[in-house]
Order: C-alpha cells, then structure tokens, then sequence
C-alpha cells in the first residue's frame, strides 16, 4: 500500500517537475526565436559619430522586419562608434552592399533601434564583415533646435501683437481710431448705409440694363434692326441729310424773318413806320374814317344816280336780263 | 551572534559534504519535493494569477496617460520574469514551506527522534535535511517557473479585456524586452532562495530547544528569517544581475 502510494507521489512529482522544466524550455525556445538566437546569422559593422543611447541587444529592422540584434559596441577612432550588427542569414539576400543604416527610434519615446534600406539592385549581397554606410537622420535633439527657434519666434509674434493690441485699445494708430473714435465709427456705419444702398440701386440698374439689351438683341427690333439692317442704316442716313437740309433752310429763314421783323421794328419804312409810329397810325386813323364816310356818301350818290332818268333806262334793261 | 554565524556556517559546509556522499535519499527526496511542490501548486498558482491581474490592472491607468497601453505585455513580462515570479514564490513558500520544516524537524528534535535515528545508524541530517533542501532547491525554481506562466496567463486576461490581443502576441511582446539573462538570473536567484528557505527552515528546526515553546520559535523564525535573506538575496542578485547588463 505504501509502495502504491509512493509510485503514485513519485509520478506527480515527475509530471510536475517534467511541465515545469517544459514551460522554462518552451520559454528559452520562444526568446531564443524572438532573439534570434538559434538562427544562423552574419554580422555587419557601421561607423557612427552618436549612437543616442543604442545597447547591446537593441534590434535591427529591415523594411519594418526585424532582421537581427546590436552585438557589441565599441569606440572607434577618435570619438566615433562602432556598432556590430548580427544579422540572420535569411535577410542576407535583401541588403546590398550600398545599403544604408540609421538610427531610429521604436515609436515616439520607444528603444533606439537600427534601420537597415537594401540599398540598390546594382551592387552585390553584403558579405560576413562588411561595413554598412551611415545614413544620416534627424535626431531629437536637432528636432528640439528647430522647434527652439520655432518658439523663439512664437515669442516674437506674440510681443508684436501685445503692442497692436495694446495700441488698438488706446485707440493709437488708424486702425485705433477706427475703434476708439465714435464718429468715425458712426461715419464707417452711415458710410456701409449708403454702400448699401448703392449697391441695391447697382443692382437694380443692372437689372434694367440687362433688361434692356435684352430688348436690344430681340430679332427685328429698332435697336436690331439699326446694328443689323444696312437698308435701315442708308434710309435713316437720307433722312438725317434730309433733315440736316432742312435745318439749314429753316436757318436761312429764320435769318429772313429776323430781318423783316427788324425792318419792321424801324421807322425808315412804310410798314415799319405804320407799326411804329403813333403820329401815322392817328393820321392812317383819320383817313380811314375819312374814307368811310366817303363811301357811304358815294353809295348814296350812287343810289341816286339809279334814280336818274339818264340812267334808269340801262338799269330796267339789266333787270330784264338777270330775271331771265 | 559570531558564534550563530560559524554554527550556520558549519551547517551549510555539513549539506554540501551529505549531499555528494552515498546512500542518497531518493524516496525522501522525492516525498519532499510533492510536500513543497506539488502541494503548493494551486497556493501559488492563485497568487500568480491574481498578480498578474493586479499588476496589469494597476499599470494600466499610468500607461494610458501616455498612450502607451501597447506596453503593458512588455511591462508585465520584464516584472514578472525578472522580480516577481521568483520572489513571490519564495515569499510563499517561506511561509507555507519554511515553517513547515521549522515545526516539523522542531518538533522531532524536542521529542527526541532525531537521537532516536542517530541510535538506529540513520544519519538524520542526511535523511532529515539534505532532503528537504534539495527539494525546496529543485521545486521553488519549478514552481517559478509556474508563477511566470500563471501570471502572463492572468495579466492576458486584463489586457484581452481592453485591447484585441493574441495569446501568441501578448506572449511575443511580453518577451520582448527579456533576455537571456534575466531568464537565468531569475533561475539562478530562484534556486538560491529555495536553498535558503530550506536551509532556514531545517537550521531553526534542527536547532531547536525549550520544548514546545522551541517548536514554535523554530517555525517562526524559519518565515522571519527565510524571508529577510530573500529579500536580501534579491538586491544582491539584482545588483550583481545589473553588473552583467551594463
């Protein structure tokens, strides 16, 4: 019974150590592939003046993949550094001999790794030992630097615009006028009115006027016709000489009449003295009185001849005649 | 004090000579290594799990501030693997394991049965001692490796909660930043806390006295002290483990 027990006890506690070892291996086994560990790899230098921070074990990417480890740093020459980069054998058919190698960073405050380009097709495959060409990016500090100047010049613009502010509400300067002073804002507001009452009469001007070249360009209108008809133009060009004729013999005219009314307004002639002259219009008055009572006498004479025996005989003989 | 210092000193020359030389306890060994491993399996995988929930749950919010939620696989592996799964399994198993020892070899002791087994030509410190620090040497690692598991299982848990993530993924990004050696400086530290641990406990347990009043102080004092040295063996390690980094 104790032996059973024992077998028993003895098979957990190997079941339990044997998953126990199984979790440390598959541990070590998925590290170890993550790191590359056990893969077959060649291993390639490059020459860096500041390496920011780069360690030992940092990752090396190629295209977004990663393709190996940093191995080891040293000093190199005066104050440069020399970074050994171990590389699986897998990518060694993608980078060329020309490729280039810069320092980046695993997102924005992430590790610093190594960023591998492949470099051009015209060169061969790096080999074992190769030193790889720096290409040179912007680090954060020379990132800082210009956003450092960027501030400085914020810092600028906003005094600048401290003192216009400052200006504008002491009313300094035209555009502080413009918003201190009451009566050129009362003046700004009347003038806006008319502008918008200009702006409404424009508008209904244009209406009209398109309205009226509307009219202009109907087919067979007056306007049209005299852009358009030559036999119009010619009929309406005699008209006008016509009338131009006219208005130079009505000038004539009128000259003629303005010297007869002058000739009449002087009394160095007959009418004009008739018209103008009271002493002959008293005697033109006398005489024409005179006249009418010599007439009327003359009738009465006359009438008296008929009587006449001398005459009565022609007379009777006329009567005769008209009664037939 | 100096004293206490040359008799452990003594004790531990005494482990390395019994451990090498035949007969070997196997059977004991073995009963030792279900009583402290297997045993403290489900305790500790508990504590591994809950955690690594709380870990996650915890760094979540500081790393959100930063966007970086993306991170916490990262964050959870490097804590867990490096510091946590070892101590807390130590911590544990001082308590649960080292006190167990202390009372037990305790008990023997003031009940005489260890001069009982001298008498019968058993070498009580082999059979006694050098069994029950082999298998709190062997198992405590295993069980490290356990609480590593247990506990990237749990801070997934947290992390699937908020974010699309594979296990594989979590798995791959929580490795990320793990090294080869912090896996062996983990391993390393693990199996030297549970020498300590066990050799605490059978020290304060093998060198008890006053009775039961002695059993108690041993099993107290196999916590207290396997306690103390692990938390002084993990700055030691962690030191000399940053030596190896830089």
């Amino acid at each position: 019974m104790t032996e059973i027990a024992d077998k028993k006890r003895g098979i957990t506690v190997g079941i339990f150590i044997f998953i126990g070892l199984a979790i440390f291996l598959i541990g070590i086994l998925t590290l170890g592939g993550q790191k590359k560990t056990f893969v077959k790899s060649f291993t390639v230098n490059v020459v860096f003046d500041d390496i920011q921070g780069l360690k030992v074990g940092n990752n090396v990417w190629f295209s977004g993949v990663k393709v190996g480890t940093i191995k080891k740093i040293q000093f190199f020459g005066t104050s440069q550094v020399q970074v050994f980069l171990s590389i699986e054998e897998a990518a060694h058919q993608y980078i060329h001999k020309d490729a280039k190698a810069s320092i980046n960073s695993d997102g924005l405050i992430g590790n610093k790794i190594i960023v591998i380009d492949g470099g051009s097709p015209k060169f061969p495959f790096v080999e074992d030992g190769d030193r790889l060409q720096v290409n040179k990016t912007l680090s954060t500090d020379d990132m800082m630097k210009t956003l450092q100047t960027n501030n400085k010049n914020l810092v600028d613009i906003t005094t600048d615009f401290k003192i216009l502010a400052r200006n504008l509400v002491e009313g300094k300067g035209a555009a502080g006028a413009l918003l201190a002073d009451e009566q050129i804002a009362e003046d700004f507001k009347a003038m806006v009115a008319n502008l918008e009452t200009t702006a409404v009469s424009t508008n209904k001007m244009a209406k009209e006027l398109n309205s009226f070249t509307a009219k202009m360009n109907t087919k067979g209108g007056l306007a049209d016709k005299l852009f358009t008809d030559t036999a119009v133009f010619a009929k309406l060009e005699s008209s006008v000489n016509e009338f131009q004729q006219t208005a130079t013999a009505a000038a004539k005219l009128t000259e003629n009449l303005k010297a007869a009314s002058a000739k009449l307004n002087a009394n160095d002639n007959a009418l004009g003295l008739m018209l103008n002259d009271k002493q002959t219009a008293e005697q033109l008055k006398v005489i024409m009185r005179n006249l009418e009572t010599s007439s009327q006498k003359l009738d009465e004479d006359l009438e008296a001849l008929q009587h006449n025996f001398l005459l009565r005989g022609y007379f009777k003989k006329k009567a005769k005649e008209e009664a037939k | 004090m100096f004293y206490e210092l040359y008799l452990v000193y003594q004790f531990i020359i005494k482990f390395f000579k019994e451990v090498f030389l035949p007969p070997y306890e196997g059977k004991e060994i073995m009963r030792q290594c279900y009583q402290v491993g297997y045993r403290s399996l489900a305790l500790i995988s508990l504590t591994g799990f809950i955690t690594g929930i709380v870990f996650t749950k915890q760094s979540r919010p500081s790393l959100a501030e930063f966007g970086a939620t993306s991170w916490l696989p990262s964050l959870v592996g490097i804590a867990l693997l490096r510091t946590l799964a070892p101590l807390l399994t130590a911590l544990i198993s001082a308590g649960k394991v080292g006190s167990s020892i202390g009372a037990e070899l305790g008990s023997m002791k003031v009940t005489e049965q260890i001069d009982a087994m001298e008498v019968s030509a058993t070498n009580p410190f082999k059979f006694l001692v050098v069994s029950r620090v082999l298998a709190t040497t062997i198992t405590i690692p295993i069980l490290t490796f356990y609480t590593a598991l247990v506990g990237l299982l749990g801070s997934f848990v947290n992390v699937a909660m908020f974010e699309e993530t594979s296990f594989s993924g979590f798995i791959s990004s929580s490795l990320e930043s793990i090294t080869f050696l912090d896996i062996i400086a983990s391993t390393i530290k693990a199996i030297l806390f549970g020498f300590t641990i066990g050799m605490v406990g059978c020290y304060q347990g093998f060198n008890s006295s006053k009775g039961t009043e002695g059993v108690g102080k041993a099993a107290n004092s196999s916590v207290v002290i396997g306690m103390f040295l692990v938390f002084i063996e993990e700055v030691l390690a962690t030191q000399i483990t940053f030596l190896f980094r830089t």
